[in-house]
C-alpha cells in the first residue's frame, strides 16, 4: 500500500513544498487570528461605516462555492444520477472544508467569539442571520456525517472495525443526508442573500431578487469549483479523480445555470433601476461607471459570468479540458467578485438623502494586513486539509482502494 | 394479526420506538438546556410599564450646534472615544439657512436593528424603547448595517481611558460596555426607570430626563409622554409642524424634528 502511494521524486519534492507552503500560510492565519483575539477588531480596517468587509466576503464565497456539495448530492441521491457519485464525493469533501472555513472566519469576525454559541441558544427567529447561523451549523454537521465514511476508508481504521461499522451505517443514510443537505442549503444559501435583501436602509440591497440571485449563483459556481478541483487533482496525479465525461456533463449544467443567473441578473438590473431610485441609482452608478466599474465589468460580469457560461457550454461540446478549466475557474472568481462588490457597494453608499446630511460621508474600505493574513491563512488551511485528504484517503484513490 | 399483514415486525417496532424515543429525549434535553441558559443569561428586563409613550422633540430652528448634548451624553453614558450616541450634524441643503441636526437613537416602533439581531440582544422594552442586552450581543454588527440612521456604534477596542467629558459635563451613570459589543443611545432609560420608581416625571424632573435634554442651553430638546395630552411634547407636536427622519421607510421613529419657522424670530416658539 505504502509503495503504491509513493510518488516519483521530483513530484514528491513539489508535493512536500506545497504542503509546507500551505502549512506556513495556515500558521500565519492562526497567529494573526490570535493577535486579533487579543487586540480586538481595532486592528482591522473595519469601521462603524463599513462594519463588514473581506471576512464576510470569505464567508459568503466559501459557502456559495460549497454549493456543489448539496447540488451534486441531490443529483446523485435524489435525482438518481449515479454516475455523478465521484464528483459529489469530491464536492462534499470540499464543501465540508468550505463550511469549516466559513465558521472559522465568522468566529474571528464577531466581536465576542466567546459567545459563538449564542445563536443556538438565544433565538430571534425574525433574523436572517439567526437562520443562516442555525443552518450553517446543522449543514456542517450533515457534511461531517457525509465525509465521515470517506475518512474511515483510510487504512488507519483497519484496527477500528466498530468505527468502520458506524461509518457503514451512516453511509447507508446517504440519501437521507442528501435530502437534509438540500433542505438546509435551499434555506441558507438564499437567506444569505436575504441577509442583504431585507435591509431597507440600503436600497442597492433591498430587493426581493437577492436571495434568488445568491442561490442560483451558488448552484452555478459551486459545481464549477468541483470541476476546477477535479481537473487540477487529475492533472497532478496523471489520472482522473472524476471521469472526464462526468465533468463535461456537470459543465453543461453549470453553464446553463450561469446563463439563467445572467438572465435573472439582467432583468433585476433593468427593472430595478428604471428611472431614478434614490441611493440605489447612485450605488448602481458606482458599480457600472464609478470607482468599482472596472472591477465590476471585468471580474464579475464579463470574465466572471459571461465568458465562463460560454466556455463551460463550449467545453461540454468540444470536450476540451482547457476551456473547461478556464471556464470553471473564472466562474469561481466571478462569484467571489460578486460577493465582494455586493458587500462593499452597499456599505459605501450614503444612508440617506433626506434630509441631505453631510453624514454619512462615503467611506472607503481597504482590508488591513490582519484581514488579509487571516483570510489567506484560512484558505491555506482549507487547501492543506483538502490536499492531504485527496492524497491519502483511499476514497479519492480508487486504484489503491481495497474494494 | 399475523406477522405477514403487519407493516413492522415487533422487533422493528421496538427499534423504531427506541429511536424515536431517544431523538425526542435529545431534543427535549436541548430545549431544557436552552430554557435554563436563556433564563440565566437574558434574565428579566425589569419592571417597565407600557403605559408611557416616550418621545423626544428636537427644534431644528432653535438648535445652535453647540454640541453640549453630545458632551453631556458622552459624560453621562461614559462612551468610549469615537462613540457618539448623540451626534450633531450640520445640514446646509435642506433649508434656506443652515440647520444643525442632532441624531440620537430614533427608538423606532418598527426597528430594523431589533428585527435583524440574530440573538435578540436588541429588543423592544414594554414601553417601546429599543434597548440592548450587552450580555447577549455577539458583536456581529448586523444591526449597524441595518440601522437607517447610523445610530449604532461598535466597541472596536477596550476603553480604559478616563472619560475626557467627565466631570465637566456630567458624572458617568452607567457601566462601561465591554469590547466587542454594539451600543447606542438609550434615551437614558436608567434615569427614566429610576425616576418613575421615585415618583418623578420624565421630561419635567431633571433626574428622570435624558442628559441631552437637560443640558440644552436653548431648550431645543423636549422629552415626555405622548400618551399624556398635557405633556410638553404632546402640545408641541399638536401645535407645530414636525418631521421624522426617513418616514418613507416605515420605521416610525420616536424622535420628532420641529422645522425652522420661516421668517420668525428663532428665540421664541
Amino acid at each position: 500500500m505504502r509503495m503504491r502511494l509513493a510518488l516519483p521524486n521530483t513530484r514528491q519534492t513539489v508535493f512536500i513544498g506545497w504542503i509546507a507552503l500551505l502549512s506556513l500560510l495556515a500558521l500565519l492565519g492562526v497567529g494573526t487570528a490570535i493577535w486579533v483575539f487579543k487586540e480586538g477588531l481595532v486592528v482591522t480596517n473595519l469601521s462603524n461605516q463599513v462594519p463588514w468587509g473581506l471576512w464576510i466576503t470569505v464567508d459568503l464565497s466559501s459557502i456559495a462555492l460549497s454549493g456543489g456539495a448539496f447540488f451534486l448530492s441531490a443529483l446523485v441521491y435524489i435525482a438518481g444520477i449515479e454516475r455523478f457519485k465521484p464528483a459529489a464525493r469530491l464536492a462534499v469533501f470540499a464543501g465540508m472544508l468550505g463550511y469549516g472555513a466559513a465558521l472559522c472566519t465568522l468566529l474571528i469576525d464577531i466581536g465576542r467569539p466567546d459567545r459563538f454559541y449564542h445563536p443556538l441558544v438565544f433565538w430571534n427567529v425574525h433574523s436572517m442571520l439567526w437562520e443562516v447561523s442555525m443552518c450553517i451549523v446543522l449543514y456542517f454537521s450533515v457534511l461531517t456525517l457525509e465525509v465521515f465514511p470517506l475518512v474511515t476508508t483510510h487504512p488507519f481504521f483497519d484496527r477500528l472495525p466498530r468505527v468502520r461499522a458506524l461509518a457503514e451505517r451512516i453511509h447507508k443514510a446517504a440519501p437521507m443526508l442528501a435530502f437534509l443537505g438540500l433542505g438546509f442549503s435551499m434555506l441558507h444559501q438564499s437567506s444569505l442573500g436575504a441577509t442583504y435583501g431585507v435591509v431597507i436602509a440600503r436600497p442597492i440591497w433591498f430587493r426581493p431578487t437577492m436571495p434568488l440571485l445568491f442561490i442560483v449563483s451558488a448552484i452555478a459556481a459551486g459545481p464549477a469549483l468541483t470541476i476546477t478541483l477535479a481537473l487540477v487533482v487529475g492533472w497532478l496525479r496523471g489520472r482522473a479523480i472524476v471521469p472526464r465525461d462526468v465533468l463535461f456533463e456537470i459543465a453543461r449544467i453549470a453553464g446553463l445555470v450561469l446563463l439563467v443567473y445572467l438572465y435573472m441578473r439582467f432583468w433585476d438590473a433593468m427593472a430595478g433601476n428604471y428611472g431614478y431610485v434614490p441611493l440605489r441609482s447612485e450605488a448602481t452608478a458606482v458599480l457600472t461607471k464609478g470607482s468599482m466599474a472596472l472591477s465590476f465589468w471585468s471580474w464579475e460580469i464579463v470574465l466572471g459570468t459571461v465568458i465562463p457560461a460560454v466556455l463551460l457550454l463550449w467545453a461540454a461540446f468540444t470536450k476540451r479540458e482547457a476551456e473547461l478549466f478556464i471556464g470553471s475557474s473564472m466562474a469561481v472568481i466571478g462569484l467571489i467578485a460578486n460577493r465582494w462588490h455586493t458587500t462593499i457597494v452597499g456599505l459605501t453608499t450614503p444612508l440617506t438623502t433626506n434630509p441631505a446630511l453631510t453624514y454619512p460621508l462615503i467611506p472607503s474600505y481597504t482590508p488591513a494586513w490582519t484581514e488579509w493574513a487571516v483570510a489567506i491563512g484560512i484558505i491555506g488551511g482549507v487547501l492543506l486539509v483538502f490536499t492531504l485528504g485527496v492524497r491519502y484517503l483511499p476514497a479519492f484513490n480508487p486504484q489503491s482502494d481495497s474494494h | 394479526m399475523t406477522a405477514k399483514t403487519t407493516l413492522l415486525s415487533r422487533r422493528e417496532f421496538v427499534k423504531l420506538a427506541t429511536q424515536v424515543g431517544v431523538s425526542a429525549a435529545v431534543v427535549g434535553a436541548f430545549v431544557q438546556i436552552r430554557g435554563a441558559l436563556t433564563k440565566a443569561k437574558a434574565g428579566s428586563h425589569g419592571p417597565v410599564s407600557d403605559a408611557y409613550h416616550w418621545v423626544m422633540v428636537i427644534d431644528l430652528g432653535r438648535c445652535t450646534g453647540c454640541n453640549y448634548c453630545t458632551y453631556a451624553c458622552k459624560a453621562t453614558n461614559d462612551t468610549a472615544p469615537g462613540i457618539t450616541w448623540n451626534a450633531v450634524f450640520n445640514d446646509r441643503q435642506s433649508f434656506a439657512k443652515e440647520v444643525y441636526l442632532a441624531r440620537p437613537c430614533m427608538h423606532c416602533e418598527h426597528a430594523p436593528c431589533v428585527e435583524v439581531c440574530p440573538v435578540g440582544a436588541t429588543y423592544h422594552r414594554a414601553d417601546g424603547l429599543v434597548a440592548m442586552d450587552y450580555d447577549l450581543c455577539i458583536g456581529c454588527r448586523y444591526c449597524q448595517i441595518a440601522c437607517p440612521y447610523g445610530a449604532r456604534y461598535f466597541n472596536w477596542e477596550d476603553n480604559n481611558q478616563p472619560n475626557p467629558m467627565a466631570p465637566e459635563w456630567g458624572k458617568p451613570e452607567i457601566e462601561r460596555r465591554p469590547r466587542g459589543v454594539v451600543e447606542k443611545c438609550t434615551f437614558c432609560t436608567h434615569r427614566i426607570d429610576a425616576g418613575l420608581e421615585n415618583g418623578l416625571r420624565p421630561g419635567i424632573d431633571e433626574d428622570a430626563t435624558p442628559a441631552c435634554v437637560n443640558i440644552c442651553p436653548v431648550k431645543a430638546r423636549q422629552f415626555g409622554d405622548l400618551n399624556d395630552p398635557d405633556s410638553k411634547v404632546s402640545k408641541l407636536l399638536a401645535e407645530r409642524e414636525s418631521i421624522q427622519l426617513r418616514e418613507d421607510l416605515g420605521t416610525h421613529p420616536r424622535v420628532y424634528y420641529m422645522l425652522p419657522e420661516r421668517g420668525e424670530d428663532q428665540t421664541c416658539a
